[in-house]
């Protein structure tokens, strides 16, 4: 068998008719996707301020919160080993309150994701 | 002719008279059905996915830029949703392994009719991976018009040719147990 066989049977495929309620069918959720009222748009206009002050509160936050860790962490004594060393800078990052940075980022970002999906969801 | 009926159907469903959609879904409803069928090949699911693909259409017809033909346009809204949908829920295929091994090996033929090989060709290019597959059945069902499946799929038209060069590479090997059948060893030779 060539190639020329296989082309020849992949082109002329069987050709199937659409059931005689298709138009029908097709037609009827046209017309109830007509009917029902445009979606809410996302108001981006009124959100947009709220966003640019919450992403520039994480962006001081972030830099606020890893300028001292990476200053602790420097004027640490080096430590002879690299399980040590990650345990001084463990040790850095929770007396800055790191945890807490990252769970207020987490929550923005989680609060946001939900925002979005509920507009989505809505449109 | 169905360009400019396309057209004026399109115009006036956009002035809201929503009957001329109707048009638009008599003249394109036997190439989308039977598009979605090469993807599944299931009629029921077929005539969803077209019945989506008019519905997403309708949605979209405001967006329809017209430098191109309605038609391409048709073609691939329908191919990405087909596309998507069957990346969500992949087409039953039959292993080319159970096919061998259902053959009847008494029949003189080997067991392996015309109809049945030429069924067993056109499934084993729903078992190809996504990339190699959408070149292959735009580029079949377009009648081997490179250009028409490489507007349908929204690619390059060297990107398509590659693709089908490694996806009929790929086809031959997942056949070669069909290929060396006896009836098709006889047919080969």
């Amino acid at each position: 068998m060539r190639w020329d066989d296989i082309d020849r049977i992949l082109s002329e495929q069987e050709e199937i008719l659409p059931s005689s309620g298709f138009v029908n069918s097709v037609m009827d959720a046209v017309r109830q996707e007509a009917a029902t009222p445009p979606p809410i748009p996302f108001p981006w206009k009124r959100a947009l301020p709220g966003l640019i002050v919450a992403g520039l509160t994480i962006v001081l936050a972030l830099v606020a919160g890893l300028v001292p860790l990476f200053r602790e962490v420097r004027a640490l004594p080096p430590s002879p080993t690299l399980v040590l060393e990650f345990a001084s800078a463990l040790e850095a990052a929770k007396s800055v309150g790191a945890g807490w940075i990252f769970l207020a980022l987490f929550l923005a970002l989680a609060s946001l994701k939900f925002s979005m999906r509920l507009a989505g969801a809505k449109s | 002719m169905s360009a400019n009926e396309d057209q004026a159907d399109v115009d006036r469903v956009l002035t809201g008279d929503l009957s001329a959609f109707e048009g638009i879904v008599l003249r394109w409803q036997g190439p989308l059905v039977n598009l979605a069928y090469r993807f599944c090949w299931d009629r029921g699911r077929a005539e969803e996915m077209a019945q989506e693909a008019f519905l997403r259409a309708y949605r979209a017809l405001g967006s329809w830029r017209r430098e191109a033909a309605f038609s391409t346009w048709l073609f691939a809204l329908a191919t990405r949703l087909y596309c998507s949908e069957l990346q969500r829920i992949p087409a039953r295929t039959v292993p080319l392994d159970e096919v061998t091994k259902m053959r009847d090996p008494r029949a003189p033929d080997g067991g392996l009719e015309k109809r049945d090989r030429d069924g067993v060709i056109r499934r084993a290019v729903l078992t190809l991976p996504s990339k190699y597959r959408e070149p292959l059945v735009l580029y079949y069902f377009h009648n081997m018009d490179i250009s028409a499946a490489a507007r349908s799929l929204g690619m390059a038209e060297g990107t398509l040719k590659a693709r089908l060069f490694r996806g009929r590479e790929v086809l031959r090997k997942k056949l070669q147990p069909v290929l060396t059948m006896p009836f098709l060893k006889k047919e080969a030779g």
